[in-house]
């Protein structure tokens, strides 16, 4: 187990493959904007641009990331967002902001208990159970609007809700100050990983300049991913999730609740999703029934992009991001370079494959140790009872 | 020899991409019409060597000769085509397809029932004894009927070489008996040559003609059964005498009473049953498959959500869930450690750490050093607490699902079966361990198949039987045979029917 074991698999395509998929589309794309006369590509305003738009993806992406960890699934996230946003613009006119906020939060945090408890005490499938509630939120949404877009009338709650989505907070100096803790732990730590993330973050923030700003939604994003990495990595919490997802039988008899912690996941979805809401609906002060259909496909492609097994038991949000990233990014540079929108279907498809490609062919198996000698025949690497 | 071999293996070798050697050079030659027992510890090379008899893996040394000719197969159906059928310990069935479908399943052709491979597998079944109906459901049989399932799939695809994994692992003792029976059948009526792996000895003296033994990746014994004892194959399987376990004498006084278990009872499963374990007592539970003896512990750790009854610890009420039951001190070893006792993609330390109690960060450093502890301590073979638990070979992984609950937390064992599938020295090593927490002070629960195991380190011995306690023994005036036979039902428990 020596250093350099660890610096190959970390640099792996399995391990770091969603990152250089982002490096090099980011490149590609800059050079064929300069190539073309275009304003830089990697300027503070298009890199800013590509986080707003995943922003939304983004945090739904990182509660579904924890779904898939712990083995289940979530199909109804785009429709409960919806609902949270009918909800919210439905409310806020009335209440006000805050409160109608909050309204949309719990609706979308029952519907993610409803799916939670169908799946566990009744035992239905989730990828069923959450496909009807897909469905039925859809219909709720129809009925709350009656088919028709709401909107915000009362300005006051409207400016309030536009400050809440769309104040640009500059971030530079942070971004800077980030790169080198984020580097400076991996110095210390022995973490190559995280030297080169530190590097590709102050190269980025170096490109954007000094006024680069970002809208507050793709704050919300990172720190609500920054605290889910932080209870996966270093808490028993996040210990146990993987469990619940890896072997939940051996969980349960280890002494894991695993009740509490599937539901709990289904109602971090369902409370992602209803932020993801309020955030949309916060964004033009208006809803409209058929807002966000679809995206629960993106959302899943995301996680898929990020290396998260579909069968529970592994999966990292922060590439789950890196993963939305790559998705708008891609959709981003069709229309910046005004590519031909009829391609972009087929391109991000093909890349959805290719990912989950890799990550099947290329890490079935973690790279097996060499053992030191004389254990070595004590511990042949075939898996017990799994029949080649 | 009588008949010219089958099948000639001549140094076969096998090493992995990483360098691990799995086997050094193997000599084998297996005659028609004999049974040959294959043993060896676990990681000793017996699962590479199947697997390359198969053909699902190349030998990367040596020669394989089939008929006398060269031989080198690339897939399984190549080595399956030629004539051996190799079955798994894990027998790979299709739950959801009638037995009959599961026997025909590698034929081709294009029609899914027909008459002439119906009337073919129908006699093939007749001569195994018609151990199941052909148009049953494979996931409604017994255990033991799949296995006849799998031998019949063996049969119909015309091999002459039956390659069996441990096949009687998981079987209780009379459906074993069946498997054993048609063995010999197949062997010695029918000219099938049979390599037969099991880590029973008593299995491999009684039903085999010549047995091989490998120790890391090499022959260390090949002789006829006729001349060996199990003690000499012992020897050869773990490359030294097998001490018995040394018991350290009971303390005077009386002991104190730690889990009481009053009227614990599970509808259908288990019948109302009651018990006091003392600090410092290993309680043996004798019982054979489907007695009740898993559903006991289940019930005990509040695993059996349909449970009643009481289980008190230290006089203090334990919960009626696990995560209750393991914050309250009590601690399960399951009986099937794939399923149920580790988490594949965790490694060693993580595995270990899993029945946390306490702190809601991870100390990783603390959590390495135990592993690192528990490595030392049970002689876990592992490249290091990073290495994953799938690979560990089993009785490594097994010592890892026990490594687990050995913290100063844990007031009571319960082990399911937990020297099931390994070898005999991890095995030994368990059962020390066992009796010595116990001289420590901390009092077990033990069920296992292997009775011998039980008379070895328990204190008293509770006998089970269709859900119920039928009886209680005394291990150090009971043999294993009046054992067996009060778990199998024929005699009466000499110290009377406990209530």
């Amino acid at each position: 187990m020596t250093t350099s074991h660890d610096w190959r698999r970390s640099f792996g395509l399995r391990e770091a493959g969603v990152y250089y998929a982002l490096l090099i589309l980011l490149a590609v794309l800059a050079a064929l904007a300069s190539s073309r006369g275009l304003p830089p590509y990697l300027g503070a305003q298009n890199l800013g641009n590509i986080a707003y738009q995943a922003s939304l993806v983004g945090i739904m992406g990182v509660a579904m990331t924890v779904m898939l960890i712990t083995g289940a699934f979530d199909l109804s996230v785009a429709s409960v967002a919806a609902l949270a946003a009918a909800v919210l613009v439905g409310l806020a006119g009335s209440i006000g902001f805050v409160p109608a906020a909050i309204a949309a939060l719990c609706t979308a945090a029952a519907i993610g208990l409803i799916n939670g408890a169908i799946v566990q005490f009744v035992g239905i499938n989730a990828f069923i159970v959450t496909l009807g509630t897909l469905t039925a939120v859809r219909g709720l949404v129809l009925i709350l609007t009656g088919g028709r877009s709401l909107m915000v009338e009362n300005p006051d709650v409207l400016a309030h809700m536009l400050a809440f989505e769309s104040t640009r907070v500059p971030i530079f100096w942070a971004a800077l100050v980030l790169a080198i803790v984020v580097a400076g732990i991996g110095i210390v730590r022995r973490r190559p990983v995280m030297v080169v993330a530190g590097m590709v973050i102050a190269a980025l923030a170096l490109l954007a300049g000094r006024q680069a700003a970002v809208a507050i939604p793709v704050l919300y994003l990172a720190g609500f991913t920054a605290i889910m990495w932080a209870i996966l990595r270093f808490t028993v919490i996040g210990r146990r999730l993987y469990a619940v997802g890896g072997n939940a039988e051996a969980a349960r008899l280890s002494g894991v609740n695993v009740h509490a912690y599937k539901l709990g996941a289904f109602v971090l979805s369902g409370v992602a999703a209803g932020f993801a809401g309020v955030l949309f609906g916060c964004r033009l002060g208006a809803i409209n029934p058929t807002a966000l259909q679809g995206t629960e496909l993106t959302v899943i492609a995301a996680a898929i992009l990020g290396g998260t097994s579909l069968f529970g038991g592994a999966g990292s949000v922060v590439k789950t991001v890196v993963g939305a990233l790559l998705l708008f990014t891609l959709t981003n540079g069709f229309n910046v370079l005004n590519l031909g929108a009829n391609y972009q279907g087929l391109i991000e498809g093909v890349v959805v494959v290719a990912a989950a490609a890799i990550y099947t062919v290329g890490g079935n198996r973690r790279r097996v140790r060499k053992a030191v000698a004389d254990t070595a025949p004590d511990a042949p690497p075939v898996s017990e009872g799994a029949p080649a | 020899m009588v008949s010219p071999p089958l099948l000639v293996l001549e140094g076969v070798a096998k090493t992995f991409p990483n360098g691990t050697v799995a086997l050094a050079h193997v000599d084998l030659a297996l005659a028609p019409g004999k049974v040959h027992g294959l043993l060896g510890a676990n990681g000793a090379g017996k699962s590479t060597l199947i697997k390359i008899l198969a053909g699902a893996l190349p030998a990367s040394g040596g020669t394989i000769r089939w008929h006398g000719e060269p031989v080198r197969w690339r897939t399984p159906r190549d080595a399956r085509r030629a004539g051996i059928a190799t079955i798994y310990q894990h027998i790979p069935l299709v739950p959801t397809l009638s037995a009959f479908e599961n026997i025909v399943l590698d034929e081709t052709g294009w029609r899914r029932d027909r008459a002439e491979d119906r009337a073919r597998v129908a006699d093939i079944v007749a001569s195994l004894g018609d151990p199941f109906a052909l148009d049953a459901l494979v996931a409604d049989l017994p255990i033991g009927a799949r296995q006849m399932v799998a031998i019949a799939q063996a049969l119909a695809s015309g091999a002459e070489l039956v390659v069996m994994d441990e096949p009687t692992a998981s079987l209780a003792g009379d459906e074993r008996d069946t498997v054993h029976a048609t063995i010999r059948r197949l062997a010695h009526e029918e000219g099938k040559a049979i390599l037969f792996v099991s880590h029973f000895l008593d299995e491999i003296v009684a039903l085999t003609d010549e047995v091989t033994v490998l120790r890391d990746g090499q022959v260390a014994l090949n002789a006829a059964t006729a001349t060996l004892d199990e003690a000499a194959i012992a020897e050869a399987i773990a490359g030294r005498a097998v001490t018995a376990i040394e018991r350290a004498p009971r303390k005077a006084g009386i002991p104190e009473p730690r889990l009481r278990v009053d009227n614990l009872a599970s509808p259908g499963k288990l019948a109302p049953t009651s018990f006091t374990l003392h600090a410092g007592e290993i309680i043996g539970v004798a019982g054979t498959l489907g007695s009740g003896r898993s559903e006991l512990l289940h019930a005990i750790f509040g695993a059996d959500p349909d449970a009643t009854g009481g289980v008190t610890l230290d006089g203090v009420p334990v919960g009626r869930f696990p995560d209750e039951a393991v914050a309250a001190g009590l601690a399960l070893v399951p009986e099937d450690r794939a399923a149920q006792g580790y988490v594949p993609q965790f490694t060693l330390a993580e595995n270990i750490a899993l029945g946390h109690r306490g702190g809601l960060l991870i100390n990783a450093d603390a959590e390495r050093a135990a592993a690192e502890a528990a490595i030392d301590r049970l002689a876990i073979k592992a490249p290091g607490p990073d290495a994953l638990v799938t690979e560990l070979s089993g009785g490594n992984a097994q010592k890892a699902v026990v490594a687990k609950w050995l913290t100063p937390a844990t007031r009571v064992l319960l082990l399911d079966e937990p020297t099931a599938g390994i070898d005999i020295g991890a095995r030994t090593d368990i059962l020390r361990l066992v009796r010595a927490l116990a001289d420590e002070g901390l009092p077990a629960i033990l069920v296992s198949s292997e009775f011998e195991e039980l008379l070895a380190i328990a204190d008293r011995i509770l006998v089970m039987r269709d859900g119920r306690l039928v009886g209680k023994a005394d291990p150090h005036t009971t043999s294993e045979t009046d054992l067996t036979l009060m778990a199998g039902g024929t005699l009466r428990a000499p110290a009377g029917v406990a209530a």
